[in-house]
């Protein structure tokens, strides 16, 4: 197993806090929901260290990332140190001015503002009253200045019919260039109020099938890697290879997914090293405490997370007699975690057996006139 | 060096210079990136191009590369002079590389001539 010398890409929650309390939160109640947050000299120490390991990018969220009032501050750490940037937000609190002065780093790749309806009804149903125009607003300051900018959208029980007036607002109305879509999953809030938030069989089908038509009518400007479209496609191609009888797929029948550690590491706001912001459980060390390239490196939590790809999914009792074991990558293992206390576990909430035995329909003539 | 220099090449006694905010990123066996924050844009590098970059530093001549490179390497081939030139000559078409402005001392501008 080659490793890189040190991660191309750093995950950081600069903030724990966030002025929105959002009904799916997938930060608040996990293990990256902690009290405090790193000082800004913690943090500029720490970017000196990215630099010196030549990452390439840091993604910032939180939380809010625009509570902060270093932000500035540490947008020009990471300038210094010769990396660029991303900034996931809520969106409400974005201002010409920081606008502007996003513009003038040079070095953003993307703002990600998260919008959940084409109105107030659907965005704000979770989110808060009155948060759709302060949303929409910060989204168009950051287009005003230039700021590359695009949306996430997940979709949840309350927005699963409005996704057509959703693209509609964001590609046509606001001229995104694209968006990307995931669904509400058991993380953080959203654990406490599943029944409420999480789509149903029915509803998955749907969005899946909307989704997919979507795609086809925006020429692929709608993008997912988790969720409903991104199921769609997985589950098409695996449905597909079965039909066709196929021995295998490249890469597939083991615990495969994500690649993420092969590549990527994250940072709590307390500044606990962690594999993945979804993993925030597994710490593997503190920064300014202990040495990145060495934690990237060494650390057996991470190399054992990179290991499980090793793990055959006829190894688990859940997957036997499953059809579609060498076509399936086991899926996200924080999400497994989330709902099994282990990571070395098939996801359950992927599974296209069990979606399909709970009356879930894949839209395979559609999917595959357009794979 | 007896080389016949083709008028598109660098000429090999320049000291060309990495720019320094362009991030080489040593990746395994001996490959690596170079990352252009400022840009975006990332290039791949062989083992060779990772040696040519380390030593583009205003003070060595692509002659001297060529020498270091040659006595490292075995069995490099005849016309890695070539490629040496053409790789180091895209990097400073790229803005990946440069050369060190010389600084003029306007005291020494002739007497009587307009400053």
């Amino acid at each position: 197993m080659k490793l890189m010398a040190a991660p191309r890409f750093v995950d950081i929650d600069i903030i724990s806090k966030c002025n929105l309390k959002c009904l799916y939160c997938a930060h608040f109640t996990s293990a990256g929901d902690v009290e405090s947050d790193l000082p800004t000299d913690a943090w500029l120490n720490f970017f000196e260290e990215l630099g010196r390991c030549a990452v390439m990018i840091a993604s910032l969220g939180g939380g809010e990332p625009f509570l902060r009032k270093d932000l500035k501050e540490l947008l020009l750490g990471i300038v210094k140190n010769r990396m660029r940037f991303a900034i996931l937000s809520n969106g409400t609190l974005i201002t010409e001015e920081i606008a502007a002065f996003i513009k003038a780093t040079g070095r953003c790749n993307y703002v990600q503002v998260s919008i959940d309806g084409s109105g107030p009804l659907a965005h704000e149903v979770y989110r808060g009253e009155g948060n759709f125009e302060r949303t929409m607003n910060g989204l168009r300051v950051l287009q005003k200045y230039g700021v590359p900018v695009t949306a996430r959208v997940t979709i949840h029980r309350h927005n699963v019919h409005d996704l057509e007036g959703i693209a509609r607002l964001l590609l046509e109305d606001t001229g995104l260039p694209s968006f990307s879509t995931n669904a509400a999953s058991y993380m953080g809030l959203c654990r406490q109020n599943t029944e409420e938030v999480q789509l149903t069989v029915d509803e998955r089908t749907l969005a899946m099938e909307t989704l997919l038509k979507l795609g086809k009518k925006y020429n692929g400007r709608i993008t997912a890697n988790a969720g409903p479209l991104a199921e769609a496609r997985m589950w098409t191609e695996m449905e597909r290879a079965r039909r066709e009888g196929k021995e295998s797929l490249p890469g597939r029948g083991y615990l495969r997914s994500c690649g993420g550690v092969f590549s990527k590491i994250a940072v709590r706001a307390d500044g606990v090293i962690v594999p993945c912001i979804q993993m925030g459980h597994i710490d593997l060390g503190q920064v300014e405490e202990d040495n990145l390239r060495d934690v990237w490196q060494n650390h057996a939590a991470l190399n054992c997370l990179r290991q499980r790809q090793g793990i055959h999914l006829g190894d688990f009792e859940f997957c036997a007699g499953c059809v579609y074991i060498p076509f399936c990558s086991g899926n996200c293992p924080a999400l497994a975690y989330n709902l099994l206390g282990k990571e070395n576990h098939p996801s359950p909430d992927a599974c296209l057996r069990r979606f399909l035995a709970e009356g879930g329909r894949l839209p395979m003539e559609q999917a595959l006139a357009l794979l | 060096m007896h080389r016949h220099v083709r008028k598109e090449d660098l000429p090999m006694e320049d000291k060309p210079v990495a720019n320094p905010m362009v991030v080489l990123r040593e990746e395994f066996d001996d490959w690596a990136i170079l990352f252009d924050p400022d840009t975006a844009q990332a290039y791949g590098l062989n083992p060779v191009g990772v040696f040519v970059w380390k030593r583009l530093d205003g003070n060595h001549t692509l002659s001297e590369i060529l020498q270091e490179l040659r006595a490292t390497c075995e069995d490099s081939p005849a016309e890695a002079n070539d490629h040496m030139n053409n790789f180091v000559k895209k990097l400073v078409e790229k803005g990946l590389a440069g050369y060190e402005i010389t600084k003029v001392d306007h005291l020494q501008i002739p007497h009587g001539e307009p400053g």
